[in-house]
């Protein structure tokens, strides 16, 4: 009988190792969240603690309850009241100066592209006020053309005391004042919304209930070069540029939409730099737009030197390998993820906007998936995929089927490996470890390197360090073919950013393969999974798209289905109009 | 605040998680131990028997649990049959999904221990396993769902095309004659098969979760069938390769089948290092979800936080694990958690559900 119960009573060795099977995590953990608690201390970021949206915006704190963060302009504090605005139908202009101006402010509250330039006309100094789009209007030819004449007019109101009619005045400013050819005239505010986003300046005078069209667009002065970072073989080869002014006019040229909000944030607390937060009004999620903007304004620095200090500020997990915003140069990128239903934040003096939420599935993506026919989309991601997940698996299922598993591979291949293996003196992992050192070595060298040097050092390193590393017999001839693969697989990454992880996490792969072999690789999948499916952007989840909640979702995963089926946004983003009108 | 039930999930996901519940360790061993009982090649009709009556089984567990909406069995099996005596059944489902967990961690440890790691300590096999799996089920249960439907294309995947090649040793004529000795054997089979082929009791915490509580019977249908293939194949195709003889001389016979085709056409010759591969996936999920269930009841019995239980299972967890002395004891343990589950799952529910009824507790 007592035996019988010894039998089920754990060794003392078990009983230690189950100690240390728990306190391991509790260690962790523990850590974890000391980080995560010394964070709260130094940062604002605990301020987007609870909530739905991965934080989530308490009812009523957008305006009211953040009154301490005194750097954000008024401007975006009114933007709730805009939609209703927006809604009244059938608006015109009276004709009354003060209603006028203030019915176009609100139909353009949250677009702080729109500047307005208040002025006298001539002697009779007749209020008036012009609209216009910086970086889009030609600002010399208005200058001359239009403010210059306006304001110098004299002589078409001599002997007047009072203002004309309006059918008179408008006669006298068309045809002896403003020197534009193209003039048209309107009592409709969204339409001249419209023209002033399409680059003319629109001229509204106290008495006019018409307004007056003045066609004086122009394109940027500093064209867009082709992004460094991302090329493409086919789409725009416009960039952005350093310009805020220039950005926002880009993206304006690229979808002509008067729902594309733009609201102006002021960041930074001792050099204050314009940021502004851009969506379409009618499809972004609005607990998402809310979200972003509460983050923004947690935004607590003295500089924000370029968009990855707002990226790193205000992402949701500082912690994980795996960026949660994508950056972008490319304004048809950027268009096309606010179409998805995303939101984009551009900052003046840096060409990279941001993206947000991203899903895994963005990461390897490419504009040009969309801009060639669906096979070639389809396969060109399909091989995206497999790349990205050799660049990240190769050298470890080498370790582990070398040093722990050479019965699994094909004989003959085994065979071949092991003889070429003979001379090596260290172990797997040192083999590729140093292979693999020496290989990201060369590349952040040839980074840095002026262009012309650029290939020869890959071509030094690369070719001549590999035959004789080979030769010299210090690793064998299939780890070079391996790295080599790896290496050129993780440039097929179309984000560099996401690249860099793949590079960091390989590393990490290779010592799970090291101690653990196929099981070890096994379990970094596994763990990879787990961390990726907690993962979450914005409140969206990080693998959404591999595991959809609707499969409709997959259309536009690896396989990028033709145009016309791809009817939907992404349900992941809970889009406002789900549809993409067709 | 115990357990999270804000969490929610969709009839598919539960679906899901109740398929990859059910297939686990059993199908690398159920040919060999249906075969040892009955005799003879005519298991596959006990495994469609038993389907069918796991799909009973499972319909009534989830009539029982959809009169409680938004209660896990652990919440209201005080309703039904009082206090004290509900918190003991409470307990030892709890400790039944415990020993689930163990188990299958056991058999993690041993295949891994036989075919790919043969030196590496036995008690870091399982750390790292216990690890993953409790930094995922931190996530909640949509984690876990998340978790089964990403494996889903992967394991499914490589199970059919490993299972299409295998029928190149297939023949036929090793599953015939058909009852050639009657039902006998095929009642015989029908234990260590309902044994490994359990499947209704993920349902008892899995319909509170649920999105649309209604729509339970297709989780319980459609899951037992997708399960009851897999079995089935794994039966049949196992049976056909080796014949009842050599099915009964393996220990893990859909492992040894896989093994025992060359395929010299692709890049691989043998694929039992990819079948091994996704069926650590497959145990792990099956693990996760006992694991899930576990923690969720002791949770909700003594009333600690959920996480907290998470991390306290774990050592436990490891020590009923290393019970087991050998392989053989492992097996004998296998056999004992089945005829629990036979009792507490296939015969308690229907006179829980008849006392419920009667005592108008529930919806």
């Amino acid at each position: 009988m007592w035996s019988m119960i010894m039998r089920f009573i754990p060794s003392w060795s078990v009983l230690l190792q189950g100690g240390f099977i728990i306190g391991f995590p509790i260690l962790l953990t523990r850590a974890m969240s000391w980080i995560r608690i010394s964070d709260g201390r130094l940062g604002t970021r605990t301020r987007k603690a609870s909530g739905r949206k991965g934080g989530g915006v308490p009812a009523g704190i957008q305006n009211g309850a953040e009154k301490d963060q005194t750097h954000l302009k008024n401007r975006d504090q009114g933007d709730e009241a805009s939609d209703q605005s927006q809604a009244v139908p059938g608006m015109v202009y009276s004709g009354r100066f003060a209603e006028d101006l203030q019915l176009f402010k609100n139909i353009s509250d949250d677009m702080a592209d729109i500047n307005l330039r208040e002025l006298r006309i001539g002697s009779l100094q007749l209020r008036a006020v012009l609209f216009f789009v910086d970086g889009l209007t030609d600002k010399d030819g208005m200058d001359r053309n239009i403010l210059k004449p306006l304001m110098n007019a004299v002589r078409p109101f001599e002997g007047m005391n009072t203002a004309p009619e309006p059918q008179a005045l408008k006669d006298i400013i068309v045809h002896q004042i403003v020197l534009v050819s193209e003039i048209e005239y309107t009592r409709d505010p969204v339409k001249s919304l419209e023209k002033v986003l399409f680059g003319s300046v629109v001229l509204l005078v106290d008495g006019m209930a018409e307004v007056l069209i003045l066609g004086t667009p122009k394109g940027r002065t500093r064209v867009g070069e082709e992004p460094v970072s991302e090329a493409l073989l086919r789409g725009p080869r416009i960039g952005f540029n350093e310009t805020l002014s220039d950005n926002t006019a880009m993206l304006r040229r690229q979808g002509q939409n008067t729902e594309l909000a733009m609201i102006s944030f002021t960041v930074g607390k001792r050099i204050q730099k314009e940021l502004v937060l851009t969506y379409i009004r009618d499809i972004a999620n609005e607990e998402l737009v809310a979200e972003v903007k509460r983050r923004i304004r947690t935004i607590d620095v003295d500089d924000v030197q370029e968009s990855g200090f707002v990226e790193q500020l205000i992402e949701d997990n500082f912690l994980s390998p795996f960026q949660q915003i994508q950056n972008t140069e490319r304004p048809d990128r950027v268009m096309a993820a606010l179409l998805e239903g995303r939101v984009a934040i551009l900052l003046d003096g840096t060409p990279f906007v941001l993206i947000m939420p991203v899903t895994f599935g963005m990461l390897l993506q490419s504009p040009e998936d969309y801009y060639d026919r669906w096979y070639a989309g389809s396969l060109l991601r399909s091989l995206r995929f497999l790349a990205a997940s050799l660049s990240l698996f190769a050298p470890a299922l080498y370790i582990s089927f070398i040093s722990f598993h050479p019965g699994l591979i094909p004989t003959r291949l085994a065979i071949s490996i092991i003889s070429s293996r003979q001379g090596v003196p260290f172990p797997s992992l040192i083999e590729a470890l140093i292979m693999e050192i020496s290989i990201e070595i060369l590349r952040e060298a040839g980074l840095r390197l002026p262009k012309p040097i650029g290939p020869a050092m890959g071509i030094v390193g690369g070719l001549i360090i590999g035959q004789a590393a080979v030769e010299a017999g210090i690793v064998s001839p299939i780890l070079v073919i391996v790295v080599a693969v790896t290496a050129i697989s993780s440039f097929s990454v179309p984000m560099y950013s996401a690249g860099i992880t793949m590079r960091f996490l390989r590393f990490l792969a290779m010592f799970f393969a090291a101690t653990f072999g196929l099981y070890g690789v096994i379990m970094f999948f596994l763990l990879l999974s787990s961390h990726l499916l907690k993962l979450k952007s914005f409140g969206v989840p990080y693998l959404g798209m591999i595991a959809p909640n609707q499969i409709r979702d997959w259309k536009d995963f690896i396989i990028r289905m033709p145009l016309q089926f791809l009817r939907k946004r992404p349900a992941l983003i809970k889009p406002k109009d789900p549809r993409r009108k067709g | 605040m115990q357990a999270k039930l804000k969490d929610r999930i969709t009839t598919t996901e539960a679906v899901i998680i109740n398929v990859n519940y059910v297939l686990a360790a059993g199908v690398l061993t159920l040919p060999r131990t249906a075969v040892e009982a009955a005799g003879t090649s005519d298991v596959w009709i006990s495994v469609i028997l038993c389907g069918l009556l796991a799909m009973v089984t499972g319909a009534v567990i989830a009539k029982l649990s959809q009169r409680f909406p938004g209660r896990t069995f652990f919440e209201y099996i005080r309703f039904i049959i009082g206090k004290p005596l509900g918190f003991l059944l409470g307990i030892s489902v709890a400790a039944y999904f415990l020993s689930i967990a163990s188990f299958e961690m056991r058999t993690v440890q041993e295949i891994t221990g036989f075919y790919l790691l043969e030196g590496t300590p036995s008690w870091a096999i399982c750390a790292l396993f216990l690890w993953v799996a409790l930094y995922l089920c931190l996530g909640g249960i949509n984690a876990v769902a998340r978790m089964c439907r990403l494996i889903i294309p992967i394991a499914w995947g490589i199970f059919l095309g490993v299972s299409l090649l295998s029928l190149e040793i297939f023949d036929l004529n090793n599953l015939r004659p058909v009852m050639a000795e009657g039902v006998g054997p095929v009642w015989r089979a029908l234990r260590p098969t309902a044994l490994t082929f359990t499947a209704g009791e993920s349902l008892l915490f899995l319909v509170a979760f649920m999105d649309k509580p209604k729509k339970v019977m297709q989780v319980v249908v459609g899951g037992n069938a997708i399960a009851m293939v897999f079995y089935l194949a794994a039966v049949v195709l196992s049976i056909g390769a080796f014949s009842t003889d050599g099915v009964i001389t393996r220990t893990w016979p859909f492992v040894d089948l896989i093994r025992s085709f060359d395929v010299s056409y692709l890049v691989f010759e043998r694929f039992e290092s990819l079948l091994l591969a996704i069926w650590i996936l497959q145990i792990f999920c099956t693990f996760c979800i006992a694991y899930y269930g576990a923690a969720l009841g002791v949770s909700q019995l003594l009333n600690i936080k959920f996480k907290h239980c998470l991390y306290g299972l774990l050592p436990l967890i490891y020590i009923v694990a290393e019970i087991p002395r050998s392989i053989n004891g492992l097996f004998m343990m296998g056999n004992e958690i089945g005829n629990w589950a036979l009792i507490v799952f296939g015969i308690l529910p229907l006179p829980l559900l008849v006392v419920a009824y009667f005592r108008r507790a529930g919806a």
